[in-house]
């Protein structure tokens, strides 16, 4: 309410950075519209199947960057608290009288109550200290509790994991959940409550405090709060939507394994994250969307994904600590200004040959690896619909040219788009 | 007599080998604006750091309205009523200027950990970090990052978190270092606004300010205090003038 009266209008950018936004429901209500449209527009069920990941990862994202974006806590093992409310939840779809009680869509409840009450025991000891220590126990005890895997067999199922049928839940409205679509809803609705109320939860005094103990613990001391029972309560939260998180997978995949609590997952939650950007609430959201793209699409046309997923990280480590969100939210000012038509023109003449020239990189990439890795006397290779022989020189050479001349051209026009990026940013004086 | 707001018995603190509080007995009346003064390095700093709990005494009690805050964090200090600045600014630097009080407002008006109430519901809170505002003269800087104000507005800032949870005995660390004359005369009136009728204890350097402002002042030299008098007195005690006033007077000249 308040918070508009004053607010700088030529300030967006740091009025939202800073959060003291007032809470609209119009970003919500087209979140929802979407969710429902998707499946209209993505008919096959393999979309269907890429969008429910999508969706999942999106709220552990969320969740993660609880900790990371609002909390300043760094952790590499938060892949254990989706584990063990994934693993909570095959459980309870095991136990068919349990299970036959509720309807599904209240099971991932569950996974957040687990992924919580293993939070708040870990958080206990943990949230005392940020930074180094507490990244530290955070891959302790990831480690630890992917190492129980093998060693506490009736919960975590050893080498095969558990799996389970969703279908034996109560019928919700004669619903059974056989179908992708019907999950596709479940997992929608549960992917839009679950942003809400960790948007929410940062609006909260306890979400502030979040903030202020992330930005100078020992100054919140000094104001009445102690800094570690704010990160405690950050943790919690983020354990239990973790957990949410965690439910959700073990509806849709029906089958929990080592896999979804070891550290290697606790990675690749940190690398969405921050690919998205945690300087912003709807940073994670674009991470999860852009990285289970490149994982499903990519995954298959390539063996390389992972690769170039990493490739991908490093550049917008380096480049764009803001991340994917940060990278958007830099236009803002911008466009109030009115001068995006400004940049048009300098952004083409640098991204197009730089997409072409990195295309042509990832090209000399793949056909090393096809060089190297296919079976013997496999000489062909097909890349961009052009099948060819990759131990001739002809099309080393192309690619090469192709690399070296797009990213020369990116090169030259750079400081061109510096110099508009600069006047496009500076109020008055349009041409 | 009623119990002092603040009071102080044999503290003692040590780094290491270095002694630098060597035993501080001191009592500071309720509603007293109380100035502590002395050279750099006399442990002025440290002593509010003892007081507060940042660091913990070697020895000796600090003592809140007749309670014993030994064993207490710095949180749990605050919660009794003592807020205090910082020498060097310890704000949000990322936060807005507006978040920076709703902060410091948020404990003393009682939401705790909430997680229940949104912030930007709340009336009384919203406009209660306004009026702070109002009062630091800091509105137009509302929805500024705090780390782009410039060092008077910080130091502004600063005391506007100190005083805003309504604290009644407040605790100010040189809050004029560095401040141009014109700065200074306005934080000097800031002070004497927001600290009516409360308890007041305040390093200052600045001698314009210090007896304008004190009611009583304390000389702290190499961790002892070896005078605590009215203005008047403390200026004719001969000790205070060899061992500080009359260097800190001549270099102003
Ligand atoms: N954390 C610390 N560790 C070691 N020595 C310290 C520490 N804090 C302060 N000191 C020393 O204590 C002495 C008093 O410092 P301080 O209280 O900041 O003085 P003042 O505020 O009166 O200028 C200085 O000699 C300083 O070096
Ligand atoms: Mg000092």
């Amino acid at each position: 309410m308040t918070d508009q009266i004053t607010t700088d209008p030529s300030k967006p950018a740091q009025r939202m950075r800073a959060g003291s936004m007032s809470l609209t429901v119009g970003p919500w209500i087209v979140a929802a519209v979407a969710l429902m449209l998707m499946p209209y527009i993505f008919t096959s069920n393999s979309a269907l199947t890429i969008m429910n990941q999508m969706w999942i990862t999106v709220v552990f994202a969320l969740a993660y960057n609880m900790l990371l974006g609002q909390g300043g806590m760094l952790s590499f093992g938060h892949a254990v608290y989706a584990g063990v409310g994934g693993f909570a939840c095959m459980h309870i779809m095991n136990n068919s009288d349990l299970f036959a009680s509720f309807p599904l869509p209240v099971l991932p409840i569950f996974g957040g109550l687990f992924g919580m009450g293993l939070a708040m025991i870990v958080g206990a000891f943990s949230t005392r200290s940020a930074g180094t220590v507490f990244a530290m126990i955070s891959l302790g005890v990831g480690e630890l509790i992917a190492a129980c895997s093998v060693i506490i067999v009736a919960f975590f199922g050893g080498e095969e994991g558990v799996s389970g049928d969703r279908t034996y839940a109560m019928p919700f409205f004669g619903n059974e959940f056989l179908q992708q679509i019907d999950v596709y809803y479940l997992t929608s609705f549960w992917v839009l409550l679950s942003a809400i109320l960790m948007y929410l939860w940062s609006r909260t005094p306890v979400g502030r405090m979040a903030n202020a103990v992330r930005d100078n613990p020992e100054r919140a001391e000094f104001l009445g709060y102690s800094a570690r029972w704010v990160r405690f309560y950050s943790f919690v939260a983020s354990g239990f939507f973790a957990g949410v998180a965690g439910g959700l997978f073990a509806i849709n995949y029906e089958i929990l394994t080592e896999e979804n609590l070891n550290t290697a997952s606790s990675g690749v939650i940190l690398l969405v994250t921050f690919l998205g950007g945690v300087g912003f609430f709807f940073g994670p959201i674009i991470g999860a969307i852009v990285f289970t793209l490149v994982q499903t699409v990519l995954s298959l046309q390539t063996e390389l994904w992972a690769f170039y997923a990493g490739s991908l990280f490093l550049a917008t480590v380096m480049f764009f600590p803001g991340g994917l969100a940060g990278l958007m939210m830099m236009h803002v000012p911008v466009f109030r200004l009115g001068k995006m038509k400004m940049l048009l023109l300098p952004y083409a003449k640098t991204l197009i040959p730089a997409a072409i020239g990195i295309l042509g990189l990832c090209c000399l990439v793949e056909m090393t690896f096809h060089y190297r890795h296919a079976a013997t006397g496999d000489h062909e290779m097909t890349l961009f619909w052009t099948t060819f022989d990759s131990h001739t020189l002809m099309p080393w050479i192309i690619a090469a040219a192709i690399t070296a001349v797009g990213l020369g051209i990116a090169k030259m026009t750079a400081p061109a788009l510096k110099e508009a990026w600069d006047e496009a940013n500076t109020a008055g004086g349009t041409s | 007599m009623s119990t002092p707001a603040l009071e102080l018995t044999g503290l003692k603190k040590s780094f290491g080998k270095a002694e630098i509080i060597r035993g501080i007995d001191l009592s500071i009346g309720k509603s007293e604006r109380h100035a502590i003064i002395g050279p750099n390095g006399a442990g002025k700093s440290t002593l509010f750091n003892l007081i507060t709990a940042r660091f913990p005494a070697t020895e000796g009690t600090v003592k809140l309205h007749g309670e014993d805050l030994a064993g207490l964090q710095p949180f749990q200090i605050n919660r009794k009523g003592l807020s205090r600045s910082f020498q060097i600014t310890n704000i949000f630097p990322k936060m807005t200027v507006f978040e920076n009080v709703r902060c410091a407002l948020l404990w003393a008006q009682g939401y705790k950990y909430s997680f229940w109430n949104l912030v930007n519901k709340s009336r009384r809170l919203n406009e209660g970090a306004d009026a702070i505002l109002d009062q630091i003269n800091l509105l137009p800087r509302r929805d500024l990052p705090a780390g782009m104000l410039s060092y008077a507005e910080q130091r502004a800032l600063e005391i506007g978190i100190t005083i805003a949870g309504g604290a009644d005995v407040i605790m100010l660390d040189e809050p004029t270092a560095g401040m141009s004359h014109s700065e200074t005369d306005y934080i000097t009136d800031l002070i004497l606004k927001v600290t009516e009728g409360k308890t007041l204890i305040m390093v200052e350097h600045d001698m314009g300010v210090v007896f304008g402002l004190a009611d009583r002042i304390s000389v702290l030299v190499y961790g002892e205090i070896i005078a605590t008098n009215t203005p008047e007195l403390v200026r004719a005690d001969p000790k205070v003038q060899e061992a500080y006033l009359g260097a800190a007077l001549e270099e102003e000249h």
